[in-house]
């Protein structure tokens, strides 16, 4: 196995170009390295991407966060240009690993090793992010929600890399939130995780709502007949409990013969439950919802 | 919605190996000719504190500080056997040992002091910081090291054994000579949601004898509710005809400091 350290964006298309498949990017290494060590993972070259400039750090260009594909979810969580209303992504990047994986692990490594339980891959979605994906010479933009094509498989050429993930901005009515379910507080892979954009007007109707999952499917997916049912509605009881039988109903259906059917799709209520009212005291501009 | 509820459950544990096991624990003490005494002993230290406690053991024992006190211990080839760090054995049996090996040192130390000062008889001989004074004269004193100087062979052994006896057929009778008694209650939280389970809060109680180190044993508290907690809620190995499924510890999960809850204790010693 050799290992190249490229000096720019530019050296990593052109070695990219030339090894293709047989070149696996390297970034934080929490993923890879493991899975070399397993033996699962075998490649003639590592191009390491660490330490390139151009693919670190957040920046605001217009009404668009823009993202570089290897900032870590140290930096992530940390950042100051990422407001309030967008807790849901750093609550989503605090929640990954421990302080360690997080000062190493990088967003582009969780979306393109399209694991169903990537921690931050749900509020990218409900933020209904674009994907910056280039080659030599060549780059265009995807949706997140387009990418996944199925578990740990997404659409990504064979010398293309990520670079760059974006979303709009929120205004003061929006607000992501982010509730995650695992099985202790820290160093906790996803058991089933939930992220919702929403944006209410002053009545509490819902104008629009994103609502993406994790851990319960081939990949972190957007929930798209709950959208629907919820858009347009006041947030009351009725409504939510309304939205949580719809949502058992779905996951039960999409999980069914699986052991876990019956506890996920009565888990991913309250897990839902508690994404939406982070969202909504964001929108309202409430500073903190009491999670616990 | 989140229900809350609270428990309350309480234990007697012996220490020691019990049921009439061979139990015996081996210390060395052997006076250095800088007046430092060595203690060599076999006790692995395994984060429970024994490298602390024999030290403290010792000092105490001979009217020295901690500082005087060398320890070796661990290594096989050079130290006595004291048995395995297990069953709470190593403060109660090794310590006994140490303690032994030092109170047997020590009368090594005044014989040389009778010689040395001039007196008659081992009574009325006291150690205090590196001296050895006549209790009601203070100023005639002899130091340790140079009694060392004196007597380069000074050295002696203790050895404990543990009360223990068998049980018979039907496994009646008493074991364990000490035993801790311990109560531990907790307040916890679930959210009937999702499942989540939270502690509040927790308290607990052990009659502990004479706590050598009450900071210790508090982080033997600390240490076994994690356990507690890891095997009342988190742990499973997921055994499937006769394999684990949880064989890693990704998926074998024991509760991290953020799953454990500021716990208060509270040490009763007695005798």
């Amino acid at each position: 196995m050799e290992a190249i350290k490229p000096k720019s964006l530019e050296e990593v298309l052109e070695y990219k170009y030339k090894y293709k498949n047989d070149a696996k990017i390297i970034a934080g290494g929490t993923d890879l390295i493991i899975k070399i060590r397993k033996g699962e993972e075998n490649p003639k070259v590592i191009l390491d991407i660490s330490t390139i400039q151009e693919l670190k750090g957040i920046r605001e260009t217009l009404e668009y966060i823009d993202i570089g594909s290897a900032t870590t979810f140290t930096k992530i969580s940390e950042c100051i240009l990422l407001n309030k209303n967008l807790k849901g992504l750093k609550d989503a990047a605090k929640s990954v690993g421990s302080p360690q994986i997080r000062n190493r692990g990088t967003v582009g490594g969780n979306i393109c090793n399209a694991s169903p339980a990537a921690d931050t891959v749900p509020p990218l979605l409900a933020l209904d992010s674009i994907l910056v994906l280039e080659r030599k010479g060549r780059k265009r933009e995807v949706y997140l929600k387009d990418f996944f094509k199925d578990k740990g498989r997404v659409d990504l050429g064979e010398d293309e890399i990520l670079t760059r993930i974006k979303f709009k901005n929120l205004l003061k009515n929006q607000g992501l939130g982010f509730y995650k379910l695992g099985l202790r507080r820290a160093l906790a892979i996803s058991r089933l995780s939930f992220a919702v954009f929403l944006e209410i007007d002053e009545m509490n109707r819902i104008e629009i709502i994103r609502i993406a999952s994790g851990a319960i499917g081939r990949f972190p997916m957007r929930e798209y007949e709950l959208e629907e049912y919820l858009t347009g509605r006041i947030i009351n009881e009725d409504t939510l409990k309304e939205a949580e039988s719809l949502l058992e109903r779905i996951i039960f259906e999409r999980l069914k013969g699986r052991q876990t059917a019956k506890f996920k799709s009565i888990a991913a209520k309250g897990v839902f439950k508690k994404a939406l009212l982070n969202a909504l005291y964001l929108c309202k501009g409430v500073n903190e919802f009491e999670k616990n | 919605m989140k229900k809350r509820g609270k428990g309350i459950a309480c234990i007697f544990y012996g220490t020691g190996y019990g049921n009439g096991f061979p139990d015996v624990s081996r210390a060395y003490a052997r006076l250095l000719k800088d007046g430092k005494v060595e203690i060599s002993v076999g006790a692995t230290e395994v984060g429970q504190g024994a490298k602390t406690v024999m030290v403290q053991i010792a000092a105490e024992t001979l009217g020295l500080s901690d500082k005087d006190i060398v320890l070796i211990n661990e290594d096989t080839s050079k130290t006595p056997d004291a048995g395995t760090a297990a069953a709470s054995r190593q403060t109660y049996n090794t310590g006994n040992a140490v303690k032994i090996a030092c109170e047997n040192l020590r009368e090594k130390i005044l014989d040389e002091a009778v010689k040395l000062l001039g007196v008659n008889t081992k009574v009325g001989l006291h150690i205090k910081d590196g001296l050895i004074h006549v209790k009601s004269y203070p100023s005639r004193n002899v130091s340790l090291k140079e009694i060392a100087e004196n007597n380069k062979e000074l050295k002696a052994e203790g050895i404990f054994t543990a009360q223990t006896t068998q049980m018979d057929e039907n496994g009646q009778g008493a074991p364990y000579w000490p035993y801790t008694f311990a109560s531990c209650a907790v307040e916890v939280e679930v959210d009937t949601e999702t499942g989540e389970v939270k502690i509040l809060r927790a308290k607990h109680v052990l009659d502990v004898g004479r706590a050598v180190n009450p900071t210790l044993v508090e982080g033997q508290i600390d240490g076994g509710f994690a356990m507690g907690v890891g095997y009342a809620l988190m742990e499973d190995i997921g055994l499937k005809e006769g394999r684990m499924t949880n064989g890693s510890f990704e998926k074998s999960i024991i509760p991290t400091s953020l799953d454990i809850p500021e716990i208060e204790k509270v040490l009763i010693e007695y005798p």
